[in-house]
């Protein structure tokens, strides 16, 4: 099965190479997305230069962190958000008659990848780390990547259950929408910010605060001042990720026992 | 020419969306959220920094959820059908019909506009529950009502104008996108064009999309002051009347362009 992943993405890779001229232009598109959110962020710390103790280089520091992990869920597991439209246009029950796991035929139906988004997130945290000054040493260079990872799999966790959502529920449109631009504006910003209650919600129920928070203030050397944890709990990122998505996972295996189809 | 076709139109869309109930609970359950995060975001800048001179947090919490509350009547977009009907053909026999497209898109529009409309009075009463908003005197509320009025005829140009972008080329989606991200910035919706710097902010006052959020907020939590309201509006008129030319010239081309096609 590892062997038919690996082939997968070697299909892929070799796609993108064919079709170049789209990836400038989503990369383009790219820019312009996050630039808006950055800037914002820039024009409004300008006038605010402090949040919560954080300033505008390390706020940036924490947005990318985040566009990295959300980056790369966006570019390896982008199928599995696709779940809801396979189930309403009913191509979903093809997987079911297959003898083989669903979830990695969701993981390998073929698509066009265009990692444009990944390859600027890569290049935002390389410039975040730069102009804060972070310190590299072996701990950055090797948990960096995993706290990536880690990142990918929460949004993977919340991708499979919005999908599992779909079994139930056809039309889950908003409902992905609204989870997604969410988790984009609760990330945005130091947990510190919120009431009690919100973040031991993105830490224990929604685990988002590990996606960014937690992991920044612990390469920042900065102090939790949301709920006064170590901020070596950000080096348990890669955990979170794997328990999370295992829950999810539970969770999908539960509602493809109760799937019955749109019968279209 | 006759209006009852056109308020048909407009009747259909609304029933169109009000069929989709639970998005509707969704979006409003996505809005109180961002309104509390919005909060939360302004009460921390503003604890820990000097507060800007006309601005004080009430007032940017107003800014703040007043915008929120209107870009649920300015996101819906009515003239994505042209899109769509491009993309399908059937504009083809639209044109046809004894009707002005344009004014269907707008009714069109208009009817979904009403629905989300509805939608603005649960999310007030949920973000209240959040958030104290200020209340400006009665003039202040007419201004305010105008004004945006006025915006959303600038919004529904600038969305006819990027739509119509299909009858030339159907790779719209991304510049659509980007028009749509850049103007979410330069029109006041997320942060106040007051905080943009110097030369900058100048710029971006200059520019048509601040006709669109900018002008009747600020009207609303009352940086543009009475004696400027008229200027402020003439403005925006000005800018609704530049759309709208540009609008019906590249119209006009557009159904040209079709027949010659149709041949």
């Amino acid at each position: 099965m590892l062997r038919a992943y690996l082939q997968y993405w070697r299909i892929n890779f070799l796609t993108l190479l064919e079709y170049r001229a789209n990836f400038v232009m989503w990369f383009v598109f790219s820019i312009a997305y996050h630039g808006v959110a950055l800037g914002a962020l820039y024009v409004t710390m300008r006038q605010f230069p402090s949040m919560n103790g954080w300033n505008f280089r390390e706020v940036f520091f924490l947005y990318a962190l985040w566009m990295n992990g959300h980056e790369l869920h966006n570019t390896v597991f982008f199928t599995v958000v696709s779940v809801p439209d396979y189930v309403r246009e009913g191509r979903f029950d093809r997987f079911l008659v297959r003898p083989l796991d669903t979830l990695f035929q969701v993981l390998t139906v073929p698509q066009q990848i265009v990692p444009d988004s990944l390859v600027l997130a890569i290049a935002t945290l390389a410039v975040a780390t730069a102009a804060e000054r972070v310190r590299i040493d072996w701990v950055f260079v090797v948990f960096v990547p995993l706290v990536v990872v880690g990142g990918a799999l929460i949004d993977l966790g919340i991708s499979l259950a919005i999908a599992t959502v779909s079994f139930w529920f056809v039309r889950v449109d908003t409902l992905r929408w609204a989870v997604m631009s969410l988790e984009q504006d609760f990330t945005r910003y130091p947990i510190s910010i919120y009431t009690r209650g919100v973040r031991i919600v993105l830490t224990f129920v929604f685990p988002f605060a590990f996606m960014n928070y937690f992991p920044a203030t612990y390469f920042l050397q900065k102090n939790d001042t949301g709920l006064h944890f170590n901020p070596a709990i950000g080096l348990l990122t890669p955990a979170i990720g794997f328990a999370w998505v295992a829950a999810a996972y539970a969770f999908w295996l539960v509602g493809l026992r109760h799937y019955q189809g749109t019968g279209s | 020419m006759r209006l009852e076709p056109y308020l048909e139109f407009a009747k259909k869309a609304f029933a169109r969306e009000a069929t989709y109930r639970m998005e509707v609970l969704t979006e409003i359950g996505a809005l109180v959220l961002r309104v509390y995060i919005l909060r939360s975001l302004w009460t921390a800048l503003y604890a820990q920094n000097a507060a800007p001179i006309n601005l004080p947090l009430h007032g940017m919490i107003t800014y703040a959820t007043v915008a929120m509350l209107m870009s649920l009547v300015l996101e819906v977009d009515g003239t994505r059908l042209i899109r769509e009907k491009i993309r399908e053909g059937t504009i083809a026999t639209d044109l046809m019909k004894p009707i002005s497209l344009p004014l269907y898109f707008f009714s069109d529009g208009i009817g979904q506009t009403l629905l989300h409309a509805l939608l603005v009075v649960p999310s007030l009463f949920c973000a209240l529950a959040l958030v104290h908003i200020d209340v400006p005197p009665p003039p202040t509320i007419v201004a305010f009502a105008v004004s945006f009025a006025v915006g959303y005829g600038v919004n529904f140009f600038v969305n006819f104008l990027m739509n119509s972008i299909a009858f030339w080329t159907l790779e719209t989606f991304a510049a659509q996108l980007i028009v749509r991200w850049a103007s979410d910035l330069l029109s006041g919706q997320i942060i106040p064009l007051t905080l943009f710097p110097g030369i900058v902010g100048r710029i971006v006052f200059g520019l048509p999309f601040a006709a669109i959020y900018s002008t009747p907020l600020l009207i609303y939590v009352g940086v543009i002051p009475s004696s400027q309201w008229a200027a402020a509006i003439a403005l925006q008129v000005g800018w609704l009347a530049v759309f709208a030319l540009i609008a019906s010239a590249v119209w006009r081309a557009a159904s040209n362009r079709i027949v010659i096609q149709g041949g």
